[in-house]
């Protein structure tokens, strides 16, 4: 659709809007673009030009130098890597084979199980954040990076987006598979999972970055400093009770923590846009 | 497992085969299917099902002095229901709901359609508009802490200059939930729109040129013809966006800790709170079976909704 | 292959290192430091120096957030069965660990080396004690301590005609030089007089303090089911800073941020700020303008509460580990690491003899700030702390930012506050002053 105008104000009207868009535009990248200058900047502490744009002619990188003098900044990407492909390779196991079942399968049972599924989609863990903390002591995985891991490894929203994707494959291709003598796996992995592409690498998109993101559950199941994950190294630095927070360390420490997938975003825009798109969900 | 696996290959497919299975499919399939399902289902049976089921046991049974076990009742949501800060928590994320669901949404379609077509500026707009969504919670959390705050913090020096100062945006009870919010759109409108431009992409552009040939105006159409299909898109996303509400909180435990005068406190805030410092894992126990509640009577409500918005593929 | 090989060797190498390392006691020490980054640092360094001249035991240190967050840890863990052995505890939270039932008592240990408990807590200031043993027993071993102080601007006095040698000594004095500092241009305020931290844990700590100087007494010190929230020293302070706001408005409206109000002494936005003596080094090392340290001014008496940090060992910890444990906080406490943290934080050593090292003369003798410090040690009181310590003091905190925010009267604020901490208090009462013979 392109919004057309009344001759009269066919010029005027589109100005109007390109500048409220830009106006947004400019009050939306705002946070990020101080975030930018502030961290190769000095600011003082107490200046009253902390909140300036114009960039530094002179940049320095000391605030870098300090944020990984004083955080284990190799340590926390490590972890949080760990912790984000590994609950990643897990889902797409278990989301693969419950999503065909669904999709594929009829078996008694199979509505009323498919909702019991779909109770997990509305409750981030977040919420039952007490009962699965207990769940976790209970299982001994209390300050290890599994404990981060498991509540995640189920996943009703990839079981639901796998089933549509597999939905959409028509049956011929499976049946011409069998019929060449394929096993059952073999259909899965030769056939079924390369169709079934864009489904699962929108799914890890978001599954990576929300995982990434995540803040209060590693926060409350681990305590170690080895087990720490980039979030929860980041408020660390800020989150104390008696300074002045070091806004030029603040600002680097932040672009640590958020630059791998802003950058990541940046490259794959189309495919980060695109999978948002397909799964809608976090 | 192996048995089983072969058997799910055969089920379904061929029209002859079937015929052969029909008396066993049944039987057969559900076997098979089983062992598809059972590594979720067993996943979902420890970090779910159980947990809600501990919180429901939790939240009826009674604790006397020292946590020593008193039996089965109603007290806990009893003395929920007697806690202001409550009732508070609960108004606070209504008018958090509203505050951030209603705007990030009314500015995804305007942005989404205003930028719908692709031209460079419009991409580039696009990502700017969408960048605050990659970021983790808590990095947006530590920004805004320096964007919130007042005298030399970005907001208010660039208010300064025109004349609007000193305001103790998080320090003062009527505004600190509105910072909040701000923060929550920003973080969050970017992401809405993606949706809405994938469901633009979804109407017929004929509609539109039927429409103009008819005289309708750009907004007459937008009202007419854009909004009104745009519906089952826009319900996705109101769902995604209540969930969000009810569900993230590193915001405001970063910035504000649900104060001043438990102004920003959230329900999901509250039962930590109530878990974590006051000790009182009963009344958290209780609070946490009513946003359960909550949650879910959300998802039964909205199962055809979801189903149809999540599968916006451009 | 020669890495196969060299990664094989390292292997194999690490296999015997831990092997060597069994024979060692394996503990974990959480710590929380509210200051910054540094510190945590600071922190690691001292427990990689004792593990070195400790080879029988290794010591793991977590920083643990800040210390609300240490303690939902701690008690998290030792619900989990793997307690910390030593966790280094906000000090008016250890009354609610004994009441629970999570923390080991120190006599035994003392005793074990032939000394009496009393003898050992005489080697620390008075004021400590207060929150160091609970109903006869020790269950804290003070690490870090401070007490509130005020700071101030030298230039800003000067500016305004005031004796920067001079700072104020009554309410009354307090509040004169406040409003001589007070610069306004219009209706805009270039600088405040005061700021008081007014998020939650600080605020507390801070009102406290003001009630205190004001004749009160805050809270029961002998039995944590009992606060004074809506007594007239309570009310009085409360009232105070409400005048200071609304009345002579030489303070802002509204809660303020820590950060902000640090930045705004920084800056100079602000002549006088209420801190604690654990952000000396921080405000020192940052500061680029003269300031100078005083007394929290009185109203009826010069007293304060002490705040900081003491050791706990948690509950189900082996012998043995409690025996490792032990030796670290005898380590940490003594008077030359108690000493070095000291001078690095601006926290006070808790042991006496610490400041009888000539470094620590040293030290003080080159900085008059903190001998400040150490002088209202002598009018330090213990800190407040009852059965659910941070809920009751949440309770006065949600009514003070509301007064501030002008949304309540210190009166209106004091009996809420009064009510709904009496509410929190309710099951301990019940369990205790009020569990009657029937």
């Amino acid at each position: 659709m392109r919004i057309a105008f009344p001759p009269t104000s066919r010029r005027a009207l589109p100005l109007l809007a390109v500048a409220c868009l830009c106006g947004l535009a400019l009050v939306w990248s705002t946070p990020l673009w101080w975030m930018l200058v502030a961290c190769v900047r000095t600011i003082p502490y107490g200046s009253t030009q902390a909140a300036s744009l114009v960039p530094d002619l002179h940049p320095t990188a000391e605030h870098f130098v300090d944020a990984f003098a004083q955080g284990d900044f190799a340590r926390w990407y490590l972890n949080t890597l760990i912790v984000t492909l590994g609950i990643l390779m897990v889902q797409l196991v278990t989301i693969t084979l419950a999503g065909y079942a669904f999709a594929r399968m009829e078996f008694r049972g199979r509505n009323l199980l498919f909702y019991l599924f779909l109770l997990q989609l509305t409750l981030a863990p977040p919420i039952l954040i007490v009962p699965n903390t207990l769940m976790i002591v209970r299982l001994g995985l209390y300050d290890s990076l599994p404990g981060v891991m498991a509540p995640y490894f189920a996943s009703a929203f990839g079981v639901f987006l796998m089933r549509q994707t597999f939905k959409t494959i028509p049956r011929d291709f499976e049946e011409a598979a069998i019929l060449d003598g394929a096993n059952f796996a073999q259909m899965i992995r030769l056939v079924l999972v390369p169709l079934a592409r864009p489904g699962l690498i929108a799914f890890s998109i978001v599954s990576l970055t929300s995982h990434w993101n995540e803040f209060l559950w590693p926060l409350m199941v681990t305590d170690s400093p080895d087990k720490m994950v980039l979030t929860v190294g980041l408020t660390s630095f800020v989150r104390s009770a008696e300074q002045a927070a070091d806004w030029g360390l603040v600002a680097a420490a932040t672009l640590l923590v958020a630059g791998p997938l802003l950058i990541a975003f940046a490259l794959f825009q189309r495919q980060f846009v695109n999978s948002f798109l397909f799964t809608g969900i976090k | 497992m192996a048995q089983a696996l072969a058997d799910a290959a055969i089920v379904g497919p061929r029209p002859e085969r079937l015929i052969e299975a029909r008396r066993t499919r049944g039987f057969v399939s559900a076997h098979a299917a089983f062992w598809l399902l059972a590594p979720s289902l067993f996943l979902l049976f420890l970090f779910t099902y159980v947990p809600i089921l501990e919180a429901l046991m939790q939240a009826v049974s009674l604790e006397g002095f020292g946590g020593k076990f008193s039996g089965y009742g109603f007290g806990n949501f009893q003395r929920l229901f007697a806690d202001a800060s409550f009732w508070k928590a609960l108004s606070n994320n209504l008018v958090y709901g509203l505050g951030t669901v209603a705007p990030s949404i009314a500015l995804a379609v305007l942005i989404a359609v205003a930028l719908q077509d692709a031209t460079r500026l419009n991409a580039f707009l696009r990502t700017v508009i969408v960048f605050p969504v990659v970021l983790p919670l808590v990095a947006v959390a530590t920004l805004f802490a320096f964007v919130l705050m007042p005298g030399v913090g970005l907001l208010d020096y660039h208010l300064a200059k025109l004349g609007i100062s000193g305001t103790n945006w998080l320090g003062n009870p009527d505004t600190a939930l509105y910072a909040i919010i701000g923060l929550s759109i920003w973080k969050n409108a970017g992401y809405y729109m993606l949706f809405v431009l994938a469901g633009l992409q979804g109407i017929a552009p004929e509609l539109h040129e039927a429409a103009k040939l008819d005289g309708a105006g750009a907004f007459t159409r937008f009202l007419r013809i854009t909004l009104p299909l745009l519906k089952p898109t826009l319900a996705f996303i109101l769902v995604i966006a209540m969930i969000n509400v009810v569900t993230q909180i590193d915001h405001v435990i970063v910035l504000t800790g649900g104060g001043p005068s438990d102004s920003t406190n959230i329900l999901l805030n509250y039962i930590f709170q109530a878990a974590h410092q006051q000790g009182d894992s009963g009344r958290a126990a209780a609070a946490t079976v009513i946003s359960v509640a909550a949650l879910l009577s959300l998802s039964v409500a909205s199962l055809k909704t979801l189903e149809r918005g999540m599968h916006y593929e451009s | 292959m020669r890495v196969m090989r060299r990664i094989a060797l390292a292997a194999a190498l690490t296999a015997m290192t831990a092997g060597a390392a069994t024979a060692a006691t394996r503990i974990d020490f959480f710590f929380p430091v509210p200051v910054d980054g540094a510190l945590a640092k600071e922190m690691q360094n001292l427990v990689a120096r004792f593990n070195q001249e400790n080879p029988d035991i290794e010591v793991t240190a977590a920083y643990t957030g800040t210390y609300d967050e240490t303690d939902i840890k701690t008690r998290a863990a030792i619900k989990a069965g793997k307690p910390p052995a030593v966790a280094l505890m906000s000090a008016n939270f250890i009354t609610q660990y004994h009441i629970d039932d999570l923390v080991e008592a120190f006599d035994p240990l003392v005793r074990a080396e032939g000394k009496a408990p009393e003898e050992f807590m005489d080697g620390f200031w008075p004021a400590l004690v207060g929150n160091a043993r609970v109903d006869g027993g020790i269950y804290g071993v003070p690490f870090q301590n401070s007490t509130p102080l005020l700071y101030y601007n030298v230039d800003a006095f000067k500016e305004a005609g005031l004796d920067p040698d001079r700072p104020p000594v009554t309410w009354a004095d307090w509040l004169e030089d406040a409003r001589k500092l007070t610069r306004r241009e219009g209706d805009k305020t270039t600088r405040y007089g005061i700021m008081l931290p007014g998020t939650y844990d600080i605020l507390g700590w801070t009102m406290s303090a003001l009630t205190l100087s004001n004749g009160g007494q805050y809270y029961n010190p002998d039995w944590g089911g009992e606060i004074y929230y809506d007594k007239p020293s309570t009310v009085g302070a409360l009232t105070f800073v409400d005048d200071l706001v609304h009345k002579f408005k030489v303070m802002p409206e509204g809660t303020i941020q820590t950060p902000a109000m640090n930045n705004a002494f920084f800056g100079g936005q602000v002549a006088m700020i209420v801190s604690s003596t654990g952000s000396l080094s921080f405000i020192r090392q940052n500061m680029k303008v003269p300031f100078k340290v005083a007394f929290i001014p009185r109203n009826v008496r010069n007293a304060v509460p002490i705040g900081g940090a003491s050791l706990i060992i948690p509950k189900g910890n082996s012998k043995e580990r409690q025996e490792a444990a032990w030796k670290l906080v005898k380590w940490l406490t003594s008077p030359t690491v108690s000493g070095g943290w000291s001078r690095f934080t601006g926290y006070f050593a808790p042991v006496k003899a610490a400041y009888e090292l000539p470094e620590m003369k040293d030290f003080i003798d080159k900085n008059p700030d903190a001998k400040v410090a150490l002088e209202q040690l002598a009018f330090a009181k213990p800190w407040f702390a009852t059965y659910n310590t941070v809920a009751v003091r949440k309770a006065l905190e949600d009514e003070v930012q509301a007064m501030l925010s002008g949304k309540k009267t210190p009166a209106e604020a004091a009996k809420a506050a009064q009510a709904n901490a009496d509410a929190l208090l309710k099951p301990y009462v019940d369990a205790t002053a009020l569990n009657l013979p029937k």
